[in-house]
């Protein structure tokens, strides 16, 4: 099936591929062909838009056969994708729909930008300790264990779990302006608010599924061949 | 929304029947989260079974271990092939057309639903502003316990509430909800 059928079917993949280095105008080309194209792994990225199109399908047997370094490039992807565009998309939408609000509900909304405001900085903080310490100490596991060697670099000793508490601020926010809103506000910009933290939460639930499912018992048993 | 999605754990051999479950409650009891299981002990290695809102297994499995599935009757689903055995439980009789096994079910979730509502449609008590007052401030379960003079479990009872009725799951997202309701002010919290 041509990549292209599938995007115009699912736009909600568009910044999935794009996360893969691929851009649109993809033509007639089919999944494998595009992947080629831009020297992506075929079956990855297949694996990847599966999680994404159907919550309930998640093959885990299958995604643990990939390569750390695949998933971790992925996931920094994905890191570098909230930073870049989905954070500042929920920022704009935010600060216009607190602009464009009566002034009876501006000091609540204002309150309601300081809890995306907890929400940035939980995010933040999770993906610079992706990238600054454990992303480099499970690529150095991998790489020890690739030469045989497989000792243990300065690993992190506990995984995060600051990682749930992001899909639950995104939901709170949400479950807070459908439920409790009051005022006067302009309707579309609300919406798109919500649109906008929901997409980002159900982006972020796949992300969180393939690091807790697939990334840290990888490198879970990798740490346990280690220590033996 | 996230604090209305069920949790379902199904505990089925049969890999057809536990995807046709999941399907069913997917496509017709959305928000539900499913996770499968192919034995009793593969749940049990789940690390919190208690977690899940509802249990669906095969009669055998129930039977096999009643002290489990006894204590959470009201939330197990029995799959069964044996027509009437089970008439006034929570039995789903697996060759029923899907229009009955929805029916079934719809009855079985809505039944335990009835008590989650009445939880959520009702307005926060007064002592349970005075717990969200305190979360709000910033203090701990055992603070507050000492400060309310209850119990480290009481304390814990009335978050539980909080979070059934308002659907807001973050200590960020209560404080917020207490500053908008004027339950605490900026400078009590500190902001």
């Amino acid at each position: 099936m041509p990549l292209g059928e599938i995007v115009h079917e699912y736009p909600m993949l568009i910044p999935i591929v794009g996360r893969f280095g691929i851009r649109l105008g993809v033509g007639e080309k089919s999944i494998g062909e595009v992947a080629d194209q831009y020297g992506v792994d075929a079956d990855f990225l297949v694996m990847v838009l599966n999680t994404y199109l159907n919550e309930s399908y998640f093959p885990e047997q299958k995604l643990r056969s990939f390569h750390v370094s695949q998933i971790v490039d992925y996931l920094t992807k994905t890191n570098a994708y909230y930073l870049r565009f989905q954070l500042p998309n929920i920022e704009k939408h935010l600060n216009a729909f607190v602009a464009t609000s009566s002034p009876s509900s501006r000091s609540s909304l204002d309150m309601l930008n300081g809890l995306f405001q907890a929400f940035k900085r939980e995010l933040t903080g999770s993906i610079a300790r992706d990238t600054e310490v454990d992303f480099p100490a499970f690529l150095a596991l991998s790489q020890s264990c690739a030469d045989g060697g497989c000792e243990e670099p300065q690993c992190v000793s506990s995984f995060p779990e600051s990682e749930e508490q992001t899909e639950l601020l995104l939901a709170d926010m949400q479950n807070i302006l459908i439920r409790f809103l009051s005022g006067e506000y302009n309707e579309n910009l609300c919406y798109a608010v919500i649109f906008a933290l929901n997409s980002m939460e159900r982006d972020i639930r796949q992300h969180n599924r393939i690091r807790r499912r697939i990334l840290y018992p990888i490198v879970g048993a990798m740490r346990q061949n280690a220590e033996r | 929304m996230k604090g209305t999605t069920k949790r379902i754990a199904v505990i089925v051999s049969d890999t057809l029947q536990s995807i046709g479950l999941q399907t069913l409650f997917s496509d017709y009891f959305a928000p539900v989260e499913i996770e499968r299981f192919v034995s009793y002990d593969e749940l049990l290695q789940h690390g919190s079974v208690d977690s899940f809102d509802y249990y669906v297994s095969e009669a055998e499995t129930v039977a096999l271990h009643s002290d489990f599935f006894l204590p959470r009757s009201s939330r197990t689903v029995l799959l069964t092939r044996q027509e009437g055995s089970y008439a006034d439980s929570n039995a789903l009789v697996v060759q029923h057309p899907q229009e009955e096994l929805i029916a079934k079910l719809h009855q079985i979730l809505t039944s335990g639903r009835q008590v989650d509502e009445m939880a959520s449609g009702r307005e926060l008590s007064s002592r349970e502003i005075e717990v969200l007052r305190l979360v709000a401030c910033g203090r701990i379960n055992k603070e507050i316990a000492e400060i309310l003079s209850i119990s480290f479990q009481t304390v814990l009872t009335h978050r539980k509430n909080i979070t059934a009725k308002l659907g807001i799951k973050t200590v960020s997202g209560l404080t917020f909800y207490a500053l908008m309701n004027g339950y605490v002010t900026a400078d009590q919290i500190g902001q």
